[in-house]
């Protein structure tokens, strides 16, 4: 194939556009990475959550944050048709000491035990009724801040810190960008409420699971599925929509210089390719060859940025200090959206191609 | 029947004030095995007659058969598949794929549909060894001498047996005993594969190598079936 005989006897100038594919292609796949870092830290503990839908009161604009819904609201979504299962859950977020001088702010979320939003434990135990100071802690957090099952965090309840005892490890990632810890609701509604009381909200939110439940509505709540709800965390549309805008100029820029790219190129060939056209090769042929090009140079420079990008994530990026996280999908539909743009970017140079008037080959000196 | 026919071909360029008109009713005809050589001045229309019957252009008026058939009425397609399968072209400056070798520049034509590859490499390897460049045949074109280049590009011009050699100053970059050895291989392919062949050159001496010198001048043939030098 011609195509692939230039490639390979041209190697120097192939190789440098496959290094500037490759490079651009990397910036895509790391800010996709970041993007779903980003999404993980939004709300994965909230993904994980084992249930389909989500009440929230329907004045909260569909912010856990200000969500509030009393007992007899959770008693009515509990009992509303479709309703299978549910499961009220408390929100709060809190400075956490972890060690003396030693700060972060934690998604505390209070759960009843027994009920469908209570996690699964992968180290050490699960909640008590007595753990009324007992805590469920995220493993990326445990990770990052070396605390472990028997230590103690300081919690504030009202303007002291108590302490709080890591009872078990759980495996739900984050909530609002922060680390998920789980503890009993009543003492949820302690910390965010102090005086507990028929007037004290008795839940964020309700978790459910159930069917054909998305928009059902009552005595001041509403019901959304739990992407709904994902979505709705503060921040992570914005956040989306910031990541999809630099994949996009990547995308963009991508296109653009695999475009220029190939356009010099075709301009370097012209009168090689009017030969070509005057000696019997159709137009269809040769930017069939030129479209191969493309392909196998954006192809290439694709997977090369793809390993590139899982090894940064191994060495450079493999604390999780940074939220960048890779998944078989986002590599695969970033690639295919680079491999895309830079047939879409060349396509400039296929018209050039086509529109070659072969009676240059005799117009020309060598 | 000759086996390339061209009558009252006309060509004409612009129009209004830029209007140019490069032939005026050219008529010629060559026949199978027959080697034509076109001369004249810069200018004359000789190159331009050259593109008419290569399809590289179309006339303005007149027809041109080749095999009975008017390529002038030819669509696009048409004019890419004849220029394919029944014209085998040597220009100026051999014009090879430089990056390809000499023989990968033969076996190039395949690529273009409607040739059996296996034939095409048994071919390959026969012209090479007629034109005496077995030894270069692994050669890049671009490492090639101007002579030996202008050699694979006959034997390209050869490869899917066309009915047409047409021929576009083949000697400009070559000294006088390279290009005498060069038409002179051309010729020798030309008789004895029984093509018709239509060479433009400058060049009165290479000329005179053809069986036929045909003078074009100011757009019309000028002298007709005799040598003019």
């Amino acid at each position: 194939m011609l195509a692939i005989r230039e490639m390979a006897r041209r190697r120097l100038q192939f190789g440098l556009v496959t290094g500037v594919v490759t490079l651009i292609a990397y910036l895509v796949l790391m800010v996709t990475g970041l993007g779903l870092g980003l999404n993980q830290a939004a709300g994965t503990a909230l993904l994980a959550l084992d249930g389909d839908y989500l009440a929230y009161s329907d004045r909260s604009n569909l912010s856990v944050i200000r969500s509030q819904l009393s007992e007899a609201q959770a008693t009515d979504i509990a009992t509303a048709p479709g309703v299978a299962a549910s499961a009220p859950i408390g929100y709060v977020a809190a400075a956490i000491e972890f060690r003396p001088g030693e700060v972060d702010t934690g998604a505390l979320l209070g759960i009843d035990l027994g009920a469908i939003a209570e996690p699964a434990v992968v180290e050490g135990r699960a909640l008590t009724e007595t753990d009324t100071r007992g805590l469920l802690v995220d493993r990326t957090w445990v990770s990052l801040t070396g605390t472990g099952i028997g230590d103690t965090l300081q919690v504030p309840v009202g303007l002291a810190f108590e302490p709080f005892e890591i009872v078990g490890v759980v495996d739900e990632g984050s909530f609002f960008f922060q680390p998920a810890m789980f503890m009993l609701r009543d003492t949820w509604r302690q910390i965010s409420y102090r005086a507990v009381d028929q007037a004290t909200p008795f839940a964020s939110v309700v978790l459910l699971q159930g069917e054909s439940l998305e928009g059902a509505t009552g005595a001041g709540w509403e019901i959304v599925t739990k992407d709904t709800a994902f979505w709705n965390i503060e921040g992570v549309s914005a956040q989306q929509g910031t990541v999809d805008a630099l994949r996009y100029m990547g995308l963009l820029i991508g296109a653009m210089v695999i475009g220029v790219f190939f356009y010099v190129i075709t301009l370097q060939k012209v009168s090689l390719l009017g030969v070509l056209k005057a000696i019997g090769a159709s137009g269809t042929y040769l930017t069939t060859q030129g479209l191969l090009q493309v392909f196998l140079v954006s192809l290439t420079g694709t997977a090369l940025a793809a390993g590139l990008a899982v090894l940064t994530k191994a060495t450079v990026l493999s604390s999780d200090a940074i939220p960048i996280a890779f998944t078989t999908g986002a590599i695969l539909s970033s690639s295919v959206a680079v491999v895309v743009a830079g047939v879409v970017g060349a396509l400039l140079s296929m018209r050039q191609i086509s529109s070659i008037d072969p009676i240059i080959a005799m117009q020309q000196q060598q | 029947m000759a086996l390339l026919e061209l009558t009252d071909i006309t060509k004409t360029f612009g129009a209004g004030d830029q209007r140019v008109e490069a032939l005026r009713g050219v008529s010629m005809a060559v026949e199978a095995g027959e080697m034509v050589a076109l001369v004249g001045p810069s200018g004359s229309g000789k190159s331009t007659l050259l593109a008419i019957i290569g399809a590289l252009l179309t006339p303005t008026a007149g027809s041109m058969l080749i095999g009975g058939r008017d390529v002038a009425t030819f669509d696009a397609g048409a004019r890419t598949r004849y220029r394919r399968d029944q014209v085998g072209f040597v220009f100026q400056a051999s014009n090879l794929v430089p990056f390809l070798t000499a023989r990968e520049n033969l076996l190039l034509v395949g690529e273009f549909g409607g040739a059996d590859k296996g034939a095409l490499r048994r071919r390959a390897d026969e012209l090479l060894k007629e034109l005496g460049l077995t030894e270069a045949a692994g050669q890049a074109a671009n490492r090639l001498s101007g002579g030996q280049r202008q050699r694979v590009a006959i034997a390209r011009a050869l490869m899917r047996d066309p009915l047409l050699i047409l021929v576009d100053e083949p000697t400009a970059s070559l000294d006088t005993t390279r290009g005498a050895q060069v038409v002179e291989a051309l010729r020798e392919e030309i008789h004895g594969r029984h093509k018709a062949c239509v060479m433009v050159t400058h060049d009165l001496e290479m000329a005179a190598r053809a069986d036929r010198v045909l003078e074009i001048r100011d757009g019309l043939l000028r002298a007709h079936g005799a040598p003019v030098v």
